[in-house]
C-alpha cells in the first residue's frame, strides 16, 4: 500500500473526521449559549436570526474556495488531512507554506510521489505547531486583554494615522515571497550549472500564471465589483497555475 | 442604570465569565487533538514525526507565523469579543472569511463595538460561518473521494508537484502590488544569491529570515522618511 493510499484510508478519515466533528459540536454549543444569552438580555430574536442567515450565505462561496484548497493539497498530503486543516484552524496559504518548509527539512519534495510516512507525520506536526499561537494567546491572555479593553481605557487606544505594524506585516510577507520566487529564478538560471540557463523553468511559469490569474481576480473584484470572487482568488489562481504544469508536462 | 436592566447585566456578566471558561477548555482540548493527531497518525503509518526536522522547520517559518498570530490576537480580539475570538482562533480562515463575515453581520444588525450585542452577534456569526465551512467541506470531500484515482493520475501529477510555486505566484501579486519598489530589492538580492549559490535552493525556507529582515528594514526606512516628511 503506497503512502498516499494510506493517507486516504478509512482510518485517516476517522481520525480527522473525529476532530472536525468535535469542532462542529463546539460551534453548535456556542450558538445555543449565545442565542440563550441574547434572548435573556432582551435582544431581538429577528436580528439574531438575520445575523446568522447573513453569515451562512456569506460563507458558502468562500467555503467552496477553501474546498479547492483541499483539492490542491490532496495530491501530496491525501484528502483527510487537508480536509481537517482547512475545516479547522488553518488557511490555504499558511498550510502549503509550512508543509513545504517541513518537507525541505526532510529533504523531500511536497508531492505524493516522494512522500514518506515519516515525512508526512513530521509535516503534519509542523502544520499543527506553527499555527496554534492564536489559540494559546487567547487561552492565556484573552480574558485579561478583553477585561482591560472594557475597563475604561487601561489599554492604550491605537494611535490615529499610519502604523508601522501594518507595513511590517506586509514587508514580512514580501520577504517570504521573494525568497521563494528568487529560488525559482536561481533554479532556472543556475540549477544545471551556474549561469547555464538549463534548469527547470516550470516553477517560474507556474508562479507567473498564478500571479497573472491573481491580477485577473483582483481586477474583477475591484474594478468590476464582483466581490464574491474574492474568496476564490487564491485557490483559483493556484489551480490555474497548477494547470500550467500539466500543459507543460512537469 | 435602571433596576430593570440590572439583572440583564448580571446575566450578561455570567455569560461572559462562562464563555471564557468554556472557550479556554475547548481551546486546550482542540490544541491537544491537533498536536496529538500527527503522533496518532504516525503510529498508524508506522513512522513517528522527526522532532529535529520539525524544530528546524519551526525556526525557519514558525517564527513568521508566530509574529503574525500575535498581531492577529491584538487586532481582532477586540473586534470579535470573547466567544467570537475563541471560535475564530479554533476554526481559522480569519482574514479571508471569519473577520469579514462577522463585520458584515454586525453591520447588518447595526451592533456597536464593545457592546453585549456585538459579543452575541459575533459569536453567532463566526459559529454559523464555521459550521457552513465544515458542512461544505464535508460534502465536497465525500464527492471528492470517488475522484481519488483521477486526482492521483500521472497526467495530473505535475500539477500537484507545483502547489508551492502556484501559491507564491498568487501571493507575489497580492503583496508586490502594495509596494513594487520594496518588493523588487529583496527579490533581486534573493535571486542573485540563489543564482550564485545554487545549493541554497534546498534551504529556501531558511532564506525567508534574511529576506524578511531586509524587507522589514527597507519598510522601516520608508516609514521613517514618510513620518519626517509629514512633520516638515
Amino acid at each position: 500500500m503506497s503512502v498516499l493510499s494510506q493517507l486516504n484510508s478509512g482510518t485517516m478519515y476517522l481520525i480527522c473526521g473525529a476532530i472536525v466533528a468535535f469542532v462542529a459540536v463546539v460551534c453548535l454549543v456556542f450558538i445555543l449559549r449565545a442565542w440563550k444569552a441574547g434572548k435573556a438580555i432582551g435582544m431581538d430574536v429577528a436580528r439574531m436570526k438575520r445575523a446568522m442567515t447573513a453569515s451562512a450565505t456569506f460563507s458558502v462561496l468562500p467555503s467552496v474556495g477553501i474546498l479547492l484548497g483541499v483539492i490542491a493539497l490532496s495530491g501530496s498530503l491525501g484528502i483527510p488531512w487537508p480536509w481537517l486543516r482547512l475545516s479547522v484552524i488553518g488557511a490555504l496559504h499558511y498550510e502549503t507554506q509550512v508543509a513545504q518548509a517541513a518537507a525541505e527539512q526532510l529533504g523531500l519534495q511536497l508531492s505524493g510521489e516522494s512522500m514518506t510516512a515519516g515525512g508526512f507525520s513530521t509535516i503534519a506536526l509542523l502544520m499543527s505547531v506553527c499555527i496554534m499561537w492564536g489559540m494559546i494567546l487567547m487561552t492565556v491572555f484573552g480574558k485579561r486583554y478583553l477585561d482591560k479593553l472594557s475597563g475604561g481605557g487601561k489599554v492604550k487606544a491605537r494611535k490615529e494615522g499610519p502604523s508601522f505594524a501594518d507595513a511590517a506585516m506586509t514587508a514580512m510577507f514580501v520577504g517570504m515571497v521573494s525568497a521563494y520566487i528568487g529560488s525559482y529564478i536561481g533554479s532556472y538560471v543556475s540549477g544545471a550549472g551556474v549561469f547555464q540557463f538549463r534548469g527547470s523553468w516550470t516553477p517560474l511559469a507556474v508562479a507567473a500564471v498564478a500571479a497573472l490569474a491573481m491580477a485577473g481576480f483582483t481586477w474583477l473584484t475591484e474594478k468590476k465589483h464582483l466581490e464574491w470572487l474574492e474568496g476564490f482568488s487564491i485557490a483559483g489562481s493556484m489551480l490555474l497555475g497548477m494547470l500550467t504544469a500539466v500543459l507543460i508536462g512537469g | 442604570m435602571t433596576d430593570r436592566m440590572r439583572p440583564e447585566k448580571n446575566v450578561y456578566q455570567d455569560y461572559l465569565r462562562s464563555t471564557h471558561r468554556l472557550g479556554r477548555l475547548v481551546s486546550v482540548i482542540t490544541l491537544i487533538l491537533l498536536v496529538g493527531a500527527p503522533f496518532v497518525i504516525g503510529a498508524y503509518l508506522g513512522a513517528m514525526p522527526d522532532l529535529g526536522a520539525a524544530a528546524r522547520g519551526f525556526l525557519a517559518v514558525g517564527l513568521v507565523w508566530t509574529v503574525s498570530s500575535v498581531a492577529e490576537f491584538l487586532i481582532y480580539t477586540p473586534m470579535l469579543g470573547a466567544g467570537g475570538s475563541y471560535l475564530a482562533f479554533i476554526t481559522g480562515n480569519l482574514i479571508n472569511m471569519k473577520i469579514p463575515c462577522a463585520m458584515n453581520a454586525r453591520e447588518i444588525v447595526d451592533a456597536k463595538n464593545g457592546t453585549a450585542e456585538n459579543e452575541i452577534i459575533s459569536t453567532l456569526s463566526i459559529a454559523t460561518s464555521s459550521l457552513v465551512t465544515i458542512l461544505v467541506l464535508a460534502v465536497g470531500v465525500l464527492l471528492l473521494t470517488p475522484l481519488q484515482p483521477v486526482l492521483q493520475s500521472p497526467v495530473l501529477r505535475p500539477a500537484f508537484d507545483q502547489v508551492v510555486p502556484a501559491l507564491f505566484g498568487a501571493l507575489a501579486y497580492r503583496y508586490y502590488r502594495k509596494d513594487v519598489v520594496l518588493a523588487l530589492i529583496p527579490l533581486i538580492i534573493m535571486s542573485a544569491l540563489f543564482i550564485l549559490v545554487p545549493s541554497l535552493a534546498s534551504s529556501t525556507s531558511f532564506m525567508i529570515i534574511p529576506s524578511g529582515a531586509l524587507a522589514i528594514g527597507l519598510s522601516w526606512l520608508k516609514f521613517r522618511k514618510a513620518q519626517e516628511g509629514g512633520r516638515a
